[in-house]
């Protein structure tokens, strides 16, 4: 029957006008994929350069192609009919997905997208004439059954004019924009050890990222495409290992993460395996190290002025316990169990958080400005208490179980766990770290070692007479011991309240702050009242207290940005803010900046917001602008586009009366921007 | 015909010597095969040592395998092989109810039909050859010299489109490389892209 249906389908050819989408048999009817090519301006300026988009829609089921294709299938390619002195740059594509059909990778689109692409309008143009805009894209797109290529002759007839971009279209274009990824100026490097290929870029450790890593080649045979990958963030850099096919002189290709995505170009290089579980075999040494690394982070921690005064606390009611009366072991175990429990759970939440996708670290809990605020209120309460200014009344439960000390040891082991996080993280980074990517009992392994380190002190104290004996006899020098560690625990909540600052900006450390009033009132007040002896010492605080709990649902992080110390006196860029400091005459230097961007990062601390050059630009009486392209605000991308492809870092002077800024190099010194300050 | 699929996956089972998934590399010793033909015969590859043998993925249905045949490029390069001394097994790794499969009768008839001229035309309903040799387009084809080493790796040619009319200029990679082979020259172009269909293969 085959030979039949080839025939009749040979005859079917010779008459079908659309030959090459007509081959599929019953599913002929094209085309699968809709294109439409947009101009984002109809009347471009003689000389300019516009954006044209193919705004293409698959039809459900169907695919359409990235740049690179993965094992089979093909990118679009177009032919281009342009009049003299015009020209189109290359096509510009959205990140892609990963589709794998029978065990064979594809890089592809199966939702609308739109491939950008950058038209020169001649510049010999005069205004009102035509100017014809003609392409011919072949293109392949498939089902996961079967492939048909198509061709789509596109046309737009523009016609010369001011360059104006109507509102609607501009949002769509910037829509369109904002999906393109965004080139990485840092050169990255890999190395194929053995059968792996190691590819590490440089991304500073600070700037946030969601959603799971997943390097997209452009270069075709580097890696094996169906294989699964690793993306490890370490440090500053970002460290990708995938089954190696070939060695390449160089290699491109797109790193994704979630919908962000970032180009760059790899040259061969040294790629030391990422810290963490670089074999798979290796992950439990690397747990055990980590771990024992966590023990020792945690007994360091006892020091740290958020945990030493809880500490201290609890190892002076073992010396009013002295020897023989209380359970120093049963206090001492149960505070262990406070603290390790706490750290466990604290971990567990957190990876669970990772297993969700969040990109979240340590101290996740103190990224939102309502928990600082609620730690602040309690570290307040800590250093009152601990000041003298109102005594805890412990609930009847927790009396009773205090009685034997096991259940206030508990809750105390608990609460120092807690106070400890915000101080864990310089010490306990790189433990951490390794949490993060290690299999999850690993993980809580090292979660738990953390705790262990935390409750190591107390542990000792309880288990060992002789340690207890070593401790001074009880009296009254206590309470001013006890007065005396209010000062740490004061400089907790002033940290706290400068964390709070930095978070949720001015508005919302005043609110902190008076949040933080307004609980010392209450604490006041019960505490006058208790040293009355007064019933219910307590009743007319709390709704002071719980006001001041109430403050948590006020405070919002401050808009991004907001916070971005910079230069003195640096403005956010916009082109208007640019036209009237140059028609002012004066010196401006705008910078473009990422957090995302580690070269960027080093050019900011070594170079633009040192003081040397911050006085040069004072006396030169430079104006600084600065763009901050972290979320690819499109208005930054046409700008950066039109001064330079490579994305950020970008660094432009304008001199005084220079009709276009002179674009710095990558690599800022000091003397360099002190020289152009001085008009040099 | 359901005769032809157990038998199929039988030979696929029993007989096939393919380790799963392991793409051989330029220059090295490739895994032996073996597979029922169109005709029910089992074919080892181990029988031809000695010749260059060219093995070619094809899939009925796929634009890029009917752009290569319906205007006789594959033909021709099928013959011009084959009048080299060459073998040709035409392969198709299509799984059962997939966009290409074929039972015997029916690759018979495509065969005929098409006026195709490989040495054998093998069935791999379980992709195991396809996988074994890390086959991802239709077409894709291989070179084997005679000494069991893989000498070419790729594309038909250098012109990924499905437009006949790109034949006449493009580079065959398969028919250049037959004859550095034979002059005993090195390969120049010994691996190239793939391009074309997916293989349809049993997921």
């Amino acid at each position: 029957m085959a030979w039949i249906r080839f025939v009749l389908m040979s005859l079917a050819l010779l008459f079908a006008a659309g030959a090459a989408s007509a081959q599929d048999g019953v599913q002929n009817r094209g085309p699968h994929v809709r294109i439409e090519l947009i101009a984002e301006s109809e009347r471009p300026a003689p000389g300019s350069e516009i954006t044209l988009a193919f705004a293409s829609t698959p039809e459900p089921g169907w695919h359409a192609y990235w740049e690179n294709p993965g094992d089979a299938g093909l990118p679009a390619k177009a032919a281009w009919t342009l009049p003299p002195g015009a020209g189109a740059g290359p096509l510009r594509y959205p990140v892609p997905h990963r589709l794998i059909i029978a065990g064979l990778m594809n890089y592809v689109y199966e939702a609308p997208f739109a491939p950008l692409v950058t038209l020169k309008v001649p510049a010999d143009a005069r205004l009102g004439d035509a100017l014809p805009v003609r392409v011919k894209l072949d293109y392949l797109v498939c089902t996961d059954e079967i492939c048909v290529p198509e061709k789509a002759e596109l046309a737009t007839r523009l016609t010369i004019g001011d360059g104006a971009v109507p509102a609607d279209r501009r949002s769509r274009f910037d829509t369109w924009r904002t999906a393109l990824p965004r080139p990485l100026g840092t050169p990255a490097k890999y190395q194929v050890d053995g059968k792996t290929f190691r590819l590490e870029i440089p991304f500073p450790a600070a700037a946030t990222l969601s959603g799971e890593g997943y390097f997209f080649p452009l270069t075709d045979g580097a890696i094996d495409y169906a294989a699964p990958q690793r993306v490890v963030r370490d440090g500053d850099r970002i460290v990708v290992e995938a089954p190696s096919k070939r060695a390449l002189p160089k290699v491109e290709g797109l790193l994704a993460f979630g919908s962000q995505g970032f180009l760059l170009s790899a040259a061969p290089g040294t790629v030391a395996a990422a810290s963490a579980g670089a074999a798979p075999a290796g992950w439990i040494t690397t747990a055990l190290l980590a771990f024992l690394g966590a023990v020792a982070g945690g007994v360091i921690l006892n020091i740290m002025p958020c945990v030493f005064p809880i500490l201290s606390l609890k190892a002076l009611s073992l010396v009013k316990a002295g020897d023989e009366a209380g359970n120093p072991r049963g206090e001492a175990l149960a505070y262990t169990a406070g603290v390790v429990l706490t750290c466990l759970v604290l971990g567990g939440i957190l990876l669970g958080l990772r297993a969700g996708g969040a990109a979240v670290g340590w101290a996740f809990q103190l990224q939102d400005p309502r928990v600082i605020l609620f730690l602040l209120l309690l570290a307040s309460a800590i250093a009152l208490n601990l000041a003298g200014l109102f005594e805890i009344p412990a609930p009847a439960f927790a009396n009773r179980a205090a009685a034997r000390g096991q259940g206030g040891a508990f809750l105390t082991g608990a609460l120092a766990a807690f106070v400890a996080t915000p101080c864990a993280g310089p010490f306990m980074g790189a433990a951490l770290g390794t949490a993060l990517i290690l299999p999850w009992p690993a993980a809580l392994a090292v979660f738990g070692g953390l705790g262990l380190g935390i409750a190591l002190p107390f542990l000792l104290l309880g288990f060992v007479p002789a340690l207890r004996r070593r401790l001074p006899r009880p009296g009254a020098w206590m309470a001013t011991l006890r007065r005396i560690l209010s000062i740490p625990m004061f400089l907790t909540a002033l940290a706290l309240a400068w964390v709070l600052g930095r978070q949720a900006g001015v508005d919302g450390m005043a609110l902190g702050l008076g949040a933080a009033l307004l609980a010392a009132f209450g604490f006041w007040w019960a505490g006058r009242r208790q040293a009355r002896g007064a019933s219910h010492a307590w009743l007319p605080a709390l709704p002071l207290l719980l006001l001041a709990l109430a403050a948590a649902a006020l405070v919002r992080p401050a808009p991004v940005g907001a916070e971005r110390p910079a230069v003195a006196g640096a403005e956010p860029f916009s082109e208007v803010r640019l036209a009237e400091l140059r028609a002012a005459g004066r010196p401006v230097f705008a910078y473009f900046t990422a957090d995302w961007c580690l070269t960027c990062k080093v050019n900011e601390k070594g170079a633009i917001e040192t003081e040397a050059v911050a006085d040069a630009f004072a006396k030169g009486k430079v104006a600084v602008l600065v763009g901050d392209w972290t979320n690819g605000d499109p208005a930054l991308g046409r700008f950066i586009e039109r001064h330079n492809r490579a994305g950020v870092p970008l660094y432009l002077w304008y001199k005084p009366g220079s009709a276009e800024p002179e674009v710095l190099p990558q690599i800022l010194t000091q003397a360099m921007l002190r020289n152009l300050s001085s008009g040099g | 015909m359901s005769k032809w699929i157990v038998a199929g996956i039988a030979v696929a089972c029993v007989a096939s010597a393919v380790p799963l998934a392991a793409e051989p590399a330029v220059g090295t010793a490739v895994p032996n095969f073996r597979a029922y033909d169109m005709h029910g015969k089992i074919v080892d590859l181990s029988q031809f040592r000695g010749k260059t043998v060219v093995l070619e993925w094809n899939n009925p249905g796929c634009p890029f395998v009917k752009k290569h045949y319906e205007s006789g490029n594959m033909q021709k390069t099928q013959a011009a092989a084959v009048a080299q001394g060459a073998v040709w097994l035409t392969i198709n790794s299509g799984a059962p109810g997939k966009q290409g499969h074929m039972n015997g009768p029916e690759a018979q008839q495509f065969v005929a039909a098409q006026g195709a001229k490989p040495s054998a035309y093998l069935l791999d309903p379980q992709g195991l050859v396809g996988k074994g040799y890390g086959a991802k387009t239709t077409p894709h084809l291989y070179i084997i010299d005679g000494k069991g080493r893989l000498a070419y790796n790729g594309a038909i040619d250098d012109k990924p489109t499905a437009d006949k009319a790109d034949i006449a200029t493009a580079r065959n990679h398969v028919l250049a490389a037959l004859g550095e082979l034979r002059a005993g020259k090195p390969v120049s172009v010994a691996q190239s892209r793939p391009y074309g269909c997916t293989v349809k293969y049993a997921s």
